[in-house]
């Protein structure tokens, strides 16, 4: 029997905030999963202090409920996560606007959703060692188009 | 086993019907070229029954009362015994009144199909009613299609809508069939509509020619004008007798009565009904559909534009004699429009080069003889079964002779590779014997030869007309209307001979389109033009002096009674004279070899032009009707599409910017619906809060 | 203005909070977040002054103290932090905290298994991701949050509100409302003795709540299933 459980409901309802903040600033898909965790944690923190107040363990055994939600949903979101990197190469949730009207493409640009450009010019891929590489215009690797008798007079040469 | 009678009755429409389906369907795709063969058989089907219909059924149906019990036939016997459905209404007519009655009387044969509909007061039997009118008719139209059909089969032979024509042709003798047949209004009227629709179907057969479609197009908008007559007329009667049945609306002592009572009103109705019989006959302000459904394909023109459809309205007003009995006005009305009609088609058949343009002129002309006849009832009402029977009896012979005279331009045409301007050709007598002869035979009789069929139904009309002007009130009147028919007999002898001479006499000349050599009527094409040329020399002789029409179509119930017509010498002397006359003024015109040679260099007199354009009546309607009407329009367009379709547009604008303010909520970005959701969550919390905190 | 002056250590509170979160985001402008970490114990502070008054006990209030103060303190960076292992990281002893709040409310056996499953496995599991995940150090998004003050001041209103609700209910003057306090308390089942303990919590599982097991059960089926369908197939080596 404890006397009072609003100073568990206070760090809750903080708790609860602060989940709700972080699931709307963050852009990062991973972390709005983490923030929603940290909603359920809130959540959890009132349902022991309940338990804890009407001495039953009805509480504490949502708690656990949530817990077994929080596991399967971190599985699934972490697969469906991975499913959408695989396609953008990115974990912006900006990148995953498909579901509003088609002109309003991209959605509230701000400086932000400009940073993102393509992926950076290749680096250089290696050659075999015994040549410098010819790099292109385009700052790809120009393989060199060997004939037999070209590379075997320029291999004596070197 | 139902009884024969109501066979006969149903197979002369359900025959057609099937073979027009047969050709909507079937043919469409196999058998294309033998199309004709199903119409063929069921138009002899149809003429079968109808003659059954003719000899059998109508003499047969005598009212059931004991002084005529004993001419029961063994049919209508069994027919009551047996059949249900059959009920044979009685509707007697007024002998004792008259005492002048020969034989029992009869009554109408009415075979009940079904109730098609009962709604509130009204109800709608499809009804197969047949009486001496309708028998006749029937056989009428029946026969001339028959021998049309076989006509077509050559005529059409090669023609790419082949099945196509004779589909609507069989579909146009089923929606005249069941015209005749009809019991009440409403049948009457949904038939009226579909011959009409054959009409324009059949004028339209060669679509691709923007003349044909714009005739039928045509021929369909002014008929409406009638039709509007006509569905008025049905509202009226039905407003007014609270039925639409024959036997119901028709009675004559319950005409009677209300003609006492409200003579305005049947005149009324008279009227309508004869706005709707000018539309579809062709009479005078709206006459000028007929000729350009010459556009249709000439067997066509002789069996619908010239035999069956166009009488649709004679057969109207003759039906509803019992109504136009009693308003004299009306009837006037009718002389005077057919009158008119007579004279100014005559006037403008003159110097028309077209050979079919001519015989439709002479159609109008004819037409308008037989109002002539029915509108002398007028005079007196005695007069009514004389004009009654020769107005039928006319519209016969008259089916005769023109089918022929039409059926040889056909000929004529298909000769000359379908150039039909009289100015292109001459002197095809040795070229088409066959031709020449039979259409000699119609333009004898229709320009009133002696002893010829026209001879007999013509000189009749003009010999009740001349009654009228001995009896009645309105002598001067039909004085002024005999003078009318008179002239129009003298020039209707005239033109018809101009024409003959100028196609079959004079040098021979071919248009370059006929090819090398014409060839005559092949004998599918012959057979009909013999038969229907014997029947236009003999048939009056037989049905008109010995009275067999007039007192076969004495049996029609409600008919009028009155004292058979006796030969009226004088008359008859006047109307010869005037044909020859006319004859030979022709001939002295245009069959000698001085000829007048017509030729596009030649400037046209005064009266050339006139009647050459049919009194400019289509530059009349065009500028007075049609081209306000095209303003109008025009005006309209321009409000629809510059007034209200912008308003229609603003408001259709309203959502749009509304959508757009809201759009951007819709952003897809899972976070922004985050935000509105929590923004819920606050308020529902908020609210929550406000109601615990307001309860204190 | 009355509800104002009444509620106006709420307000303060609030505002310094919502203060802190927006000095704490990192920013393209701002390169430094010192600020915001020198006003993190002050927020942390007034928060603990303003709502959650020493109840008297001391142990007990040291130990809620801490737990609560770790619980917020690794919410509160965890939301802000731009590295997204840090974050993580941050989640991590937030649940410490929340974990240890677990543990004064008599459920020791509950805050194992939430240590173990969530700093064990599924912050593990994040961790892991987004290492894997992370192409160069510090991507874009991850830099600039978005709708920040957007975000805060829903947030500090949803506290807000929830933070009026319980002042409402168990505040002094909780007797102004009409809800029943005793009704509150009052449960019709007897006091359980053995609150918190695994034998407890297994007894009330497997009796009152088999059913729930029952379908988290297949609940956990089914998501394992659905994340080995939806992960991606990829050659191997790869991610």
């Amino acid at each position: 029997m404890s006397p009072d459980p609003s100073h568990y409901l206070v760090v809750g309802a903080l708790l609860f905030g602060l989940g709700a903040i972080g699931f709307l600033t963050r852009r990062n898909l991973i972390l709005m999963m983490l923030s929603s965790e940290l909603m359920l944690h809130g959540v959890s923190v009132n349902l022991t202090a309940f338990s804890q107040y009407h001495g039953q363990h009805d509480g504490q055994v949502l708690t656990i409920f949530v817990l077994t939600i929080a596991a399967c949903e971190a599985g699934l979101s972490l697969a469906i996560i991975l499913a959408l990197y695989q396609r953008t190469r990115s974990l912006d949730i900006r990148l995953w606007t498909t579901l509003g009207e088609e002109e309003l493409m991209p959605p509230m640009a701000d400086s932000a959703s400009r940073e993102i450009e393509p992926p950076a010019q290749p680096l250089p891929k290696l050659v075999p060692a015994g040549r410098r590489p010819v790099i292109g215009a385009d700052g790809h690797v120009v393989t060199p188009v060997l004939s037999n008798s070209q590379a075997s007079g320029k291999g004596a040469k070197a | 086993m139902a009884n024969w009678s109501d066979i006969a009755l149903a197979t002369i429409p359900a025959a057609p019907l099937a073979a027009a389906i047969w050709c909507g369907t079937v043919a469409q795709v196999v058998r294309r070229t033998t199309a004709h063969r199903p119409v063929v058989l069921a138009l002899a089907l149809s003429l079968v029954a109808a003659a059954y219909v003719l000899f059998v059924v109508v003499p047969g149906s005598v009212v059931d009362s004991p002084a005529a019990h004993s001419q029961i036939t063994p049919i209508e016997s069994s027919g009551e015994s047996l059949v249900k459905p059959i009920s044979l209404i009685a509707s007697e007519t007024p002998a004792s009144a008259t005492g002048e009655h020969h034989g029992p009387a009869h009554k109408a044969y009415i075979f009940e199909v079904y109730r098609w509909m009962s709604v509130g007061g009204l109800t709608v039997d499809i009804v197969l009613r047949a009486d001496a009118m309708t028998a006749l008719m029937l056989v009428m139209v029946n026969f001339v299609s028959l021998l049309v059909a076989i006509f077509a089969s050559s005529y059409m032979h090669g023609d790419k809508g082949y099945p196509r024509f004779f589909g609507a042709m069989a579909l146009f003798v089923f929606s005249m069939n069941m015209l005749v047949l009809a019991g009440n209004f409403i049948e009457v009227f949904i038939f009226w509509e579909a011959v009409g629709l054959c009409s324009y179907l059949l004028i339209g057969h060669w679509y691709h020619k923007p003349s044909a479609a714009a005739a039928a197009r045509k021929a369909f908008v002014v008929n409406r004008i009638g039709d509007f007559g006509l569905m008025t007329a049905i509202f009226l009667i039905y407003r007014t007798f609270g039925s639409v049945d024959f036997e119901t609306v028709l009675d004559p002592a319950r005409l009677a009565e209300l003609a006492a009572a409200q003579p305005g009103l049947i005149t009324t109705i008279a009227l309508l009904l004869l706005l709707g019989a000018i539309g579809k006959s062709a009479q005078f302000p709206l006459h000028v559909w007929l000729p350009d459904a010459m556009e249709g394909p000439t067997p066509v023109s002789a069996l619908i534009h010239a035999a069956t459809m166009v009488t649709a309205g004679v057969y109207l007003i003759a039906r509803t004699t019992p109504i136009f009995v009693h308003s004299p006005t009306a009837q006037l009305v009718v002389a005077g429009v057919g009158a008119t009609t007579a004279l100014v088609a005559a006037v403008t058949a003159l110097c028309q080069y077209d050979l079919k343009r001519v015989l439709a002129y002479s159609t109008v002309s004819q037409l308008g003889y037989m109002f002539m006849a029915l509108g002398a009832a007028a005079a007196s009402p005695a007069l009514a079964a004389h004009a009654e029977t020769f107005a039928m009896f006319h519209l016969l012979t008259h089916a005769f002779f023109k089918a022929v005279l039409f059926l040889a331009a056909g000929s004529v045409m298909h000769a000359m590779g379908d150039v039909i301007d009289m100015r292109r050709f001459s002197g095809l007598k040795k070229a088409l014997p066959i031709t020449h002869i039979t259409f000699l035979c119609g333009a004898l009789a229709l320009a009133g030869f002696p002893l010829l069929s026209g001879f007999w139904s013509k000189d009749e009309i003009l010999a009740v007309v001349w009654e009228a002007t001995q009896t009645g009130d309105y002598k001067t009147y039909f004085y002024l209307i005999l003078g009318v028919g008179l002239l129009t007999s003298l020039l209707t002898a005239f033109y018809t001979f101009r024409a003959y001479y100028l196609t079959f006499h004079g040098p021979e000349r071919f248009p370059e389109e006929a090819g090398h050599h014409p060839h005559d009527a092949s004998p599918a094409m012959a057979i009909p033009l013999y038969i229907l040329a014997a029947l236009a020399v003999v048939a009056g002789l037989i049905l008109g002096p010995t009275h067999i029409y007039a007192h076969y179509i004495e049996m029609t119930p409600n008919f009028p009674t009155a004292a058979p017509a006796g030969m009226n010498v004088g008359m008859m002397i006047l109307s010869t004279v005037l044909a020859l006359g006319g004859i030979g003024l022709a001939y002295s015109i245009y069959g000698k070899a001085t000829r007048p040679e017509y030729s596009d260099a030649r400037p046209l007199s005064l009266w050339e032009n006139v009647s050459l354009n049919g009194l400019y009546l289509d530059q009349l309607y065009g500028a007075l009707i049609a081209r306000p009407m095209a303003t109008l329009s025009a005006v309209c367009e321009f409000v629809d599409r510059m007034i209200l379709d912008k308003i229609v547009d603003a408001v259709g604008l309203i959502p749009i910017i509304a959508g757009g303010m809201i759009r951007p909520l819709q952003n897809g970005l899972v976070s922004s619906y985050a935000a509105v959701m929590l923004l819920g969550v606050i308020v529902a919390l908020a609210s929550v809060l406000r109601a615990i905190a307001s309860v204190t | 203005m009355n509800w104002v002056s009444e509620n106006i250590a709420l307000i303060g509170t609030l505002v310094l909070l919502g203060a802190n979160i927006l000095l704490l985001f990192p920013s393209t402008g701002r390169k430094s977040g010192i600020p915001g970490f020198l006003l993190l114990p002050v927020t942390v502070a007034g928060l603990g002054w303003v709502f959650l008054q020493p109840t008297g006990d001391l142990v007990r209030d040291l130990l809620f103290y801490m737990a609560s103060g770790t619980a917020v303190l690794g919410g509160l960076l965890m939301t802000t932090q731009r590295n997204p292992v840090y974050a993580a990281l941050w989640f991590a002893v937030a649940t410490l905290g929340v974990c240890g709040l677990f543990v004064i409310n008599s459920a020791p056996f509950l805050a194992a298994v939430t240590i173990i499953v969530y700093a064990g496995a599924i912050v593990v599991t994040f961790v892991f991701v987004i290492m894997l995940a992370q192409q160069e150090q510090g991507s874009g998004y991850d830099r600039i949050p978005q709708q920040p003050f957007l975000a805060t001041v829903l947030g500090c209103l949803l506290v807000g509100t929830m933070l009026l609700g319980i002042e409402k209910t168990f505040g002094p003057d909780s007797s102004r409302l009409s809800v029943d306090r005793t009704a509150l308390h009052v449960s019709s089942l007897p006091v359980e003795n053995d609150l918190g303990s695994p034998g407890g919590v297994g007894r009330s599982l497997f009796t009152d709540y088999l059913f729930a097991v029952e379908l988290a059960g297949t609940v956990l089926l089914v998501a394992t299933i659905g994340a080995i369908a939806i992960a991606p197939r990829r050659p191997q080596g790869s991610l």
